[in-house]
């Protein structure tokens, strides 16, 4: 029995044309995603996870193989295991069939087989996919290793088979569950949206396991294993079945067939299916009453009015759209996709804004953003679904047949049925308002912004959804069938919002598309509004369009082919259809000529590509003049008009140029950001200007009469407007002045001198396409030429300033320096501000309505000047302040000012900067954490950023290292160290511990993902920020342990007292490292080398623990595995020779220590006795977090007694 | 009232539905007989706007059917042959909702409609329930009243007792005869009784033609006299279709019955059958 229906049902679907056409669109997609991640298409980049990761590395195969599999594929799982049973049902051949003697047992395993089978060959289709497309001509060979067959054969193995085995036996359980097609859609849908939002919920430290075993696609599961992985080894390792990934497949092939089982069960041969009744009794007469004289008088009907004009239908359009609208949400569906929305928004809820595993406050907009993003996707889900479902629901339900015949035109019927999908959008967005307040309010939080919401819910989430709704049935009218019409619009949808962005890119071209629009609780929407709302003119006008092709398209009727349709619609009946389309056409070549005179004419649009080849222009031209003598600025003042209302600035000023090269200097080279208009540029001394052109940047050279003498110096005077014409196609953030909360810093708006290399292509890929010479990413650390110059600022070494800034009138102005003069003119408020010492060529200025916090620390006043209502991490930032100058000043030098100033900036950037005693801090990290001081599961970051931020006072401004690599580790580096130092003083080791944790997961992570070549800590290049923060930050902790802090600050303190505020010639990391050294005992300096001049892992874990009494105490024999290995620049690792010492700590519980030691290990198995008084409860390998460890947590083990046989289960931390 | 001039309709994969059709109705009920397949349905379609002619012309009441048609709708009723109903919706809401789409437009005036024709058509009781939950009779009495609103001047039913148990076919029939009077009624129908019972004027189709044209009055009085009938034995019924004009054969109490037009009496057995409206159906249709 089983045999025939298997091989009856295989070779069916083998004749079947779709069953080609899936395998067909598998192997299209994923050769076409293959060719992007060879780089076939310049203008496509793709991230395989480090740009040295070859597109045919086994775990990008496995990505690719899984990841369309997991959504192409599941589609296909519903279409042909979801139906195997459901056919027969579609098409009566049930009840033949199930009259038969065959077994339920053979008919379900026998169609479930058969399609199953298919099914896996049909699955198969990427590999060949993958195959072909890396074997094109056109694939960059930079990015193709060498073919194996084993990456696809494991992936089809471990995630393909396993995973289309786990669907296909839901999907098929749910058929013969539900015995509706619709519902599997239903609970694919469902599983989409919750696997991608659970994903986000589960992405942090302390849920990975869970996540690892919970995902059926077993995603995570990978990802525990692969997240550490080096370039080396993605490119070299296949993907293991071990572990979590193991346990992942098993576990999910075990529900699998209990759900299998329990379909199976449920199933009856019976032709109704079992199923919960939601109806309403059944009305039914008795039919033995033959005769009732009838009462009917047709004469005696009242007598009603009937009116057919425009005006009247417009009136009746309410309530036919309520009855529509009625309709959608009775729908069952709706509303269990409804109630499974708003429970993942609440899941959202919980984790939102997260900094360092700390949330936000749920302030209104942050609430209105990640609601909207979430719930957006379920709109998009019914709209599409329900807007197919209005189209087709009188024919599906054979009611067309009345309604076509009633005395109502086209159009009414079409605006009736999209009222009734633009009421039930609004409904949707209201529950976001609702979903919103209700977290607002459970989170304790009262400040709720009620018409926040509604502009931001009906301006800027609503438009989109009706376009898309008008779309939607604009394409359901035009095919002859509803799954037809639901897939076109998907596809569109995804197309449209995955791809037409990245390959048509301008937004006149991307349907519905605008301009970002960003929220900022101190510039509100700001000036992306007018841009917005011209964009959403232009494509509603064209949506109206198709909104009235919609009306004249309308299928009414038994014929209903577009041949007829159109035929129809072109009488003259539908004369004023047409007046409409036509308007709208009118108005979207209006509003597009507009907007392209916006984007294009008064504001430049580049491509990337054409962006890049300006670059490589601007090489050309200019990069012959790298490295010639050329002065350097050594004051500044400037008179700086603000416009906030017009976004526009005007800069006069004058720089002292000196020559301090010990060469004649003949010609000044000047280079402006290219979007200044100069009204004038002049040298003090006579000159002539001897070129001028402008590619990207303005350049010029100004040829002297006489030429400079060493030591002799020369002004330059400027005057400058930078203005705001229209808009443009993206969201310029802080590039421009702001209504309010301006950021703008010099190098965006004054003048350089000399050649800049800021403007060349940095990435080296790119380099090689445009034919330039390969640029190392820093200069060689002994490059002695490049020790004149410090990392940041290359035409100048430390500067005075003087500095007048004016801006409207209910704004503060804020420049580095001190206050001297405050004044009114013109309407306009004026401040001079001066600085008393020299300081890097690097300043802010800002302007926006302030309020300020005012404290005063030992004599230096501190200033927080903050957006009145973001009062709540003030103190948290006052508090940092002051810390860190009481660590600081003690442990390194003297605070070089006398005031502290920090001041907040809209969140188009979410980072902090340190300027010369003033600090930009963006409204978006710090200012609405939510920090829980009781909690020890989360960081107090505004504290943290604070002190990092103070720290670079000292570390960037007080030492500025040289051009050279490793340089920032003398800013950031050490910034983090003084960070970590305040924070651990503050809220103790035990806190610190989770923030360790989250920085070495962080390095090790994003190490893994390395687009060059991973540097030792010395050498790190500034691009490398988790080397100089997350690995910086431990590795400096580390040594203040290994040293003992004393030693530690007196090397940073010798270091600074060396450089402090001299150069050039400026240090490089060399001479921290020495004075490091020289602080090290012997026996240490091998670790100093660890850190700085090797990339040092560890792998080493506590095998045993076992105690014993003895008199007074007990005695912990314990077993560690000790593996330290070096990593080269690709992450291969060697194993590492000579001893270490690593710290052990012995706890009585969870977290109390009893004995914490270092202890001399060797590679390998090393067995030790440590005494202690009391009785442990634990030992753990490094608690302290000094040492980059790949797997923290196998470094603990729980003591057992003598004799007892080691525990798997090992103490997990909770930390 | 009603003119149907010429009609020809070919769907487009070669049936030829309407051939040429010509019919004149008046008021009252027409009862329009054909076997399936006849090309009621088209021809019903047709008039109530749902679909074109491929020449010829329908004209009501001075109202060109085929490029006026809302024109048309505004004054026409229809109960098409099958029409489903929507999920959880109640009968009144239904009405509702129609009247709306019929511009009634007036909430009061619309109130008092429904609930007359809800009660007129013994729907009362039911009125909130889900229509889908109604039975064949209730549901063809609801398409009845729904058929109803607006005072239609031109009603078209489509088979609207098919699929009828006969206690609610009886039911519905009544309610029919009710309607008939002052406004054009077409009853497409392929039961015969249905057409005696109900209607003064009538036609047969037959493979997309008018076969017969007349009143069940004229159409009887002209076959009376010239049916006859016999019973005999089921293999020789062939032998009867090749040597009479066979009408029909049928079963009668497990034996087979022959029925034969001749304008004489055929000897050989034959009785005098009385003329039905069934006798002329087939003759005309065969």
């Amino acid at each position: 029995m089983f045999g025939s229906i298997f091989t009856f049902e295989v070779r069916r679907l083998l004749r079947s044309l779709s069953t080609y056409v899936y395998f067909f669109v598998l192997l299209a997609v994923t050769f076409l995603v293959a060719l992007m991640a060879g780089g076939a298409f310049p203008d496509v980049k793709f991230d395989t996870g480090g740009d040295k990761v070859f597109a045919n590395s086994p775990l990008v195969i496995d990505a690719f193989f899984g990841q369309i599999n997991n959504y192409i594929g599941l589609i296909i799982l519903v279409a042909m295991v979801g139906n195997a049973v459901l056919k027969d049902f579609k098409y009566n051949t049930y009840s033949m069939i199930f009259t038969t003697p065959v077994s339920r047992l053979s008919y379900l395993s026998g169609r479930f087989s058969a399609s199953m089978l298919v099914t896996l060959l049909v699955l198969s289709a990427p590999a060949f996919g993958m195959m072909l497309g890396y074997a094109m001509p056109m694939v960059n060979a930079d990015r193709i290793g060498d073919f194996a067959l084993a990456p696809y054969v494991t992936s089809y193995l471990y995630t393909v088979i396993p995973n289309a085995i786990v669907f296909g036996t839901i999907f098929f359980a749910v058929s013969l569950i539900s015995r509706d097609i619709f519902v599997i859609w239903l609970s694919l849908i469902v599983f989409f949206v919750a696997n991608g939002v659970a994903g986000s919920f589960f992405g942090t430290l302390d849920h990975q396991s869970v996540a690892a075993l919970a995902d059926p696609m077993g995603n995570f599961a990978k990802r525990t294993i692969t997240k550490y992985w080096s370039t080396w080894e993605k490119n070299h390792l296949l993907l293991p079945l071990k572990g979590y990934f193991l346990y992942n497949r098993l576990l999910w092939l075990g529900i699998a067939s209990g759900i299998w089982t329990i379909g199976y069960r449920y199933f009856s041969f019976s032709a109704a299916p079992r199923r919960i009744s939601f109806r309403k009794p059944v009305a039914a007469e008795p039919s033995k009453v033959s005769f009732i004289p009838s009462m009917f008088r047709r004469d005696s009907l009242p007598v009603v009015h009937r009116s057919f004009g425009t005006g009247a239908l417009m009136g009746n359009l309410w309530g036919l759209a309520k009855n529509e609208c009625l309709t959608l949400l009775r729908n069952v569906y709706f509303r269990i996709i409804l109630l499974f929305g708003m429970l993942l928004l609440f899941l959202v809820s919980m984790q939102m804004g997260q900094i360092y595993e700390t949330t936000t406050l749920p302030v209104t907009y942050q609430v209105v953003e990640s609601f909207g993003g979430t719930f957006t996707l379920f709109i998009v889900i019914l709209t599409i679904l329900f807007g197919g479902e209005l189209v087709w629901r009188e024919r599906e339900f054979r009611m067309s047949n009345i309604t076509d015949a009633l005395p109502v035109p086209n159009w009414a019927f079409y605006t009736s049925k999209m009222f009734g999908l633009i009421f039930m959008q609004v409904i949707l967005v209201g529950i976001i308002m609702l979903c919103g307040i209700l977290v607002q309010l459970s989170k304790g939080y009262t400040n709720i912004e009620p018409l926040l919401y509604v502009r931001y819910l009906l301006g800027i989430v609503l438009p989109d959804m009706v376009f898309l709704a008008i779309l939607s049935v604009f394409v359901q009218t035009l095919v002859r069938n509803k799954y037809l019409g639901y897939f076109i619009v998907a596809l569109f949808y995804f197309w449209n919002s995955v791809f037409a962005p990245l390959v048509l890119k301008h937004n006149l071209l991307v349907f519905s598309s605008n301009p970002a629009v960003v929220y900022s609780d101190m510039n509100g929407f700001g000036h992306s509004v007018w841009p917005y709302f011209v964009f959403k003119l232009y494509w509603g006008a064209f949506c109206l369009g198709l909104a009235g092709l919609s009306s004249l398209l309308w299928a009414r009727g038994t014929e209903r082919s577009l041949k007829l349709r159109i035929t129809e619609a072109l009488t003259s009946v539908n004369i004023r259809s047409w007046g409409l389309v036509t308007g709208s056409f009118v108005v979207f070549v209006v509003c597009g000529g507009f907007i392209y005179y916006n984007t294009n004419v008064l504001n430049d649009f580049k491509t990337n590509t054409e962006q890049e080849k300006e670059q490589v222009a601007y090489e050309k031209s200019y990069r012959k003049y790298k490295g010639i003598p050329q002065p350097k600025i050594s004051d500044v003042k400037l008179f700086l008009d603000l416009y906030p209302s017009k976004r526009a600035l005007h800069v006069k000023g004058s720089y002292v140029l000196v020559n301090k090269t010990n060469t004649q200097i003949d010609s000044v080279h000047v280079i402006m950001p290219g979007k200044l208009k100069v009204r004038n540029m002049a040298l003090g001394k006579p000159y002539k200007e001897v070129y001028k052109d402008s590619v990207i940047a303005d350049y010029r050279i100004l040829k002297l009469e006489s030429p400079l003498m060493p030591g002799a110096s020369v002004s330059l005077d400027f005057d400058m407007d930078m203005v705001t014409l229209g808009f443009e196609n993206g969201f310029s953030g802080l590039a421009t002045p702001l209504y309010n909360g301006t950021f703008i810093n010099n190098q965006s708006f004054l003048p350089s001198v000399g050649y800049n290399e800021q403007y060349e292509i940095s990435d080296n890929a790119d380099r090689k396409k445009y034919g330039l010479a390969y640029r190392p990413t820093a200069n060689k650390i002994n490059d002695t030429t490049a020790w004149q110059r410090n990392l940041f600022i290359h035409d100048a070494d430390f500067v005075t300033l003087d500095a007048t800034v004016s801006t409207e009138r209910d704004q503060t102005a804020v420049a580095p320096g001190y206050l001297q003069k405050e004044w009114e003119e013109n309407g306009r408020k004026f401040y001079h501000y001066k600085m008393d010492s020299k300081i890097l060529n690097f300043y802010s200025f800002l302007s926006a309505r302030y309020k300020v916090k005012k404290d005063v620390w030992n004599g230096v006043n501190l200033e927080i000047f903050y957006h009145p209502g973001h009062e709540y991490n003030l103190d948290r930032m006052m508090n940092g302040i002051k810390k860190s100058l009481n660590y600081y000043t003690a442990s390194f030098s003297n605070y070089q000012h006398k005031q502290v100033r920090i001041l907040e900036f809209p969140r188009y950037a979410t980072f902090a900067q340190s300027f010369p005693n003033t600090i930009p801090f963006s409204e978006g990290i710090g200012f609405i954490a939510d920090v829980n001081a009781k909690e020890t599961d989360n960081v107090d970051y505004p504290f943290y950023v604070t002190a990092h931020e103070v720290a670079h006072q000292w570390f960037a401004h007080q030492v500025v290292g040289a051009d050279v690599e490793g340089s920032n580790i003398l800013s950031e580096s050490l910034a983090q160290y003084g960070a970590i130092m305040v924070l651990e003083r503050e809220y103790g080791e035990e806190r610190l511990r989770k923030f360790l944790k989250i920085e070495m997961d962080n390095y090790l992570r994003s190490r893994s993902g390395e687009s060059e070549k991973e540097k030792p800590w010395a050498y790190a290049d500034a691009g490398q920020a988790y080397i100089l923060y997350q690995k910086g930050g431990i590795q400096m902790h580390a040594l203040n342990k290994y040293l003992g802090e004393d030693s530690m600050n007196t090397a940073v303190r010798r270091f600074i007292e060396r450089f402090a505020f001299k150069g050039p010639p400026y240090p490089t990391t060399l001479d921290l490292i020495a004075s490091i050294r020289q602080s090290t005992p012997d026996s240490l300096q091998y670790f100093v080398t660890d850190l700085f001049e090797k990339i040092t892992i560890h792998n080493s874990k506590i095998t045993d623990a076992k105690r014993t009494a003895t008199n007074g105490g007990y005695a912990v024999d314990l077993t560690v595995q000790f593996e330290k290995n070096y990593a080269d620049s690709t992450g291969k690792e060697v194993k590492a020779t000579g001893d270490s010492y690593v710290e052990i700590g012995v706890f009585k519980n969870r977290s109390e220590l009893i004995s914490l030691n270092k202890y001399k290990l060797h590679q390998g198995v090393n067995r030790l006795k440590i005494i202690v008084k009391e009785r442990p409860y634990k030992v753990v390998l490094d608690p302290r977090l000094l040492l980059i460890d790949k797997n923290p947590d196998d470094n603990e083990f729980k003591v057992g007694k003598p004799g007892e046989l080691a525990k798997i289960s090992r103490a997990r931390s909770k930390h | 009232m009603l003119q149907i001039s010429n009609l020809s309709k070919t769907y487009p994969n070669g049936v030829q539905a309407l051939k040429d059709v010509t019919l004149d109705i008046s008021n009252g009920m027409f009862g329009l007989l054909g076997p399936n397949g006849a090309g009621k349905s088209s021809l019903m379609r047709t008039i109530a706007t749902l679909q074109d002619a491929d020449s010829g012309s329908i004209v009501f009441d001075g109202i060109d059917v085929l490029t006026n048609k809302q024109e048309l709708r505004k004054t026409l009723g229809y109960l098409p042959q099958e029409f489903g109903v929507y999920p959880k919706v109640s009968a009144e809401e239904m009405l509702h909702y129609i009247a709306r789409l019929k511009g009634v437009n007036n909430d009061k005036e619309r109130n008092e409609l429904v609930k007359a024709l809800l009660e007129q058509v013994n729907l009362y009781n039911h009125r909130s329930k889900f229509l889908a939950g109604y039975s064949g009779g209730m549901k063809q009495r609801f398409g009845i009243a729904q058929a109803l609103i607006g005072n239609p001047r031109l009603i078209i039913v489509d088979e609207p007792t098919a699929g009828l148990d006969p206690a609610e076919r009886l039911r519905f029939n009544n309610l029919l005869s009710e309607i008939g009077e002052n406004i054009v009624v077409i009853l497409s129908t392929h039961i015969v009784d249905d057409v005696s019972e109900l209607c003064n004027d009538m036609a047969i189709i037959a493979g997309g033609r008018v076969v017969k044209r007349g009143n069940p009055e004229g159409l009887l009085n002209e076959y009376q006299g010239k049916i006859w009938s016999k019973r005999v034995a089921k293999d020789e019924v062939a032998h009867y279709q090749q040597n009479y004009q066979l009408v029909l054969s049928k079963l009668s109490g497990g034996k087979m019955v022959v029925h034969i037009y001749s304008e004489v009496d055929p000897g050989n057995g034959f009785e005098r059958e009385r003329a039905t409206l069934e006798d002329i159906y087939f003759a005309n249709i065969s």
